[in-house]
């Protein structure tokens, strides 16, 4: 009986938050300005890096995956070709550099993410801290991978 | 004050026959006095018809008898039917995705140490799935509108469906995740 009542509140609910969209919507009501007036600080901006990298390593690996399935030839025929068109072990690093970065930084973000959710590092000079050492990670780590 | 005393004691025995207990006489005398005043106001009707602004002292009589102080009356109750209640599917959500990239920092070193077709398959399913989870969020956050959720889910699950059968399809017929990046890194 409590479950019934839970579940039809949670449908009213639902169903007024639909209803709050579609006239939200159709009122095309202006928003006011938020991102293009607030102070860009170091955690917005780390957040949304860790999204950002997040969908960019996502489409990738989907990429990655589609090209797998409709291109004819092999891998390693496709990365001998890939490897006699660049312009140099320069450009190779870079290309190195350039994988690994996002990489690096989801994964040391994701770290601080789970710091996080056990509870640990609110304050705000612990937040600074801890964003400030992900991104020393990130460089080191990604230079590091890039050299080998 | 005998007639105070007196009269509480009776208007006591009114609403509380079995209440002989000294344990919080002061409080019982403060209730009186509230009933008291309350005929002051209202008049006698109230009082003769019980209304529920006189159950308040009530409670803090009934209260008072299971913990010895003051306590201030219960005006709202909440309702039981909250207490829980209701399906753990978000819940159980959350902690499923924080799992799942606890195994994939996990799967990392794994992958290094021990590249192969096991750890190829479990790379493919926990990036796929760990995608998958991450992008619905996304979705979640940024599109508003039953048809629109509904469509952006399904093209999400049509992505994630692709992208897990091509890995698949690469660890089978190709060299597999761990040696395509390990030759991606020799070069």
């Amino acid at each position: 009986m409590c479950q019934f009542y839970t579940c039809l509140k949670n449908m009213w609910f639902l169903c007024e938050m639909s209803k709050f969209w579609a006239k939200n919507t159709r009122l095309n009501r202006p928003v006011s300005p938020h991102i293009s007036i607030y102070k860009w600080s170091i955690p917005m901006m780390m957040s949304i890096s860790h999204r950002g990298t997040g969908v960019a390593l996502s489409s990738g690996i989907s990429a990655f995956a589609l090209a797998a399935l409709v291109l004819p030839e092999s891998y390693p025929y496709y990365l001998d070709l890939i490897h006699s068109m660049t312009f140099g072990p320069q450009f190779l690093a870079f290309s190195k550099f350039a994988l690994a970065f996002p990489v690096a930084y989801h994964t040391f973000n994701g770290i601080r993410h789970l710091a996080w959710d056990l509870g640990k590092g609110f304050k705000i000079p612990e937040v600074y801290r801890s964003g400030y050492i992900v991104v020393a990670l990130t460089v080191l780590t990604s230079i590091g991978l890039a050299t080998m | 004050m005998k007639i105070l005393i007196s009269s509480h004691r009776s208007l006591a025995a009114l609403v509380h026959p079995g209440n002989s207990s000294d344990l919080g006489l002061l409080v019982r005398i403060m209730a009186a006095l509230v009933r008291i005043s309350s005929v002051c106001y209202r008049g006698v009707r109230p009082l003769l018809f019980r209304a529920s602004s006189l159950i308040r002292p009530l409670a803090v009589q009934k209260k008072d008898r299971d913990c010895p102080y003051f306590i201030s009356a219960k005006i709202h109750a909440t309702p039981s039917n909250y207490a829980g209640s209701g399906s753990k599917a978000a819940s159980l959500h959350w902690t499923g995705e924080r799992i799942l990239s606890i195994a994939l920092l996990g799967l990392a070193p794994v992958a290094y140490y021990y590249p192969g077709p096991a750890v190829d398959y479990s790379l493919a399913a926990a990036l796929t799935l760990h995608g998958h989870w991450g992008l619905g969020q996304i979705v979640t956050d940024y599109v508003h509108g039953d048809f629109k959720i509904k469509m952006a889910n399904a093209g999400l699950f049509l992505l994630s469906t692709v992208t897990f059968a091509g890995l698949c399809y690469f660890n089978y017929h190709d060299v597999g995740i761990c040696k395509a990046v390990g030759l991606l890194w020799s070069k």
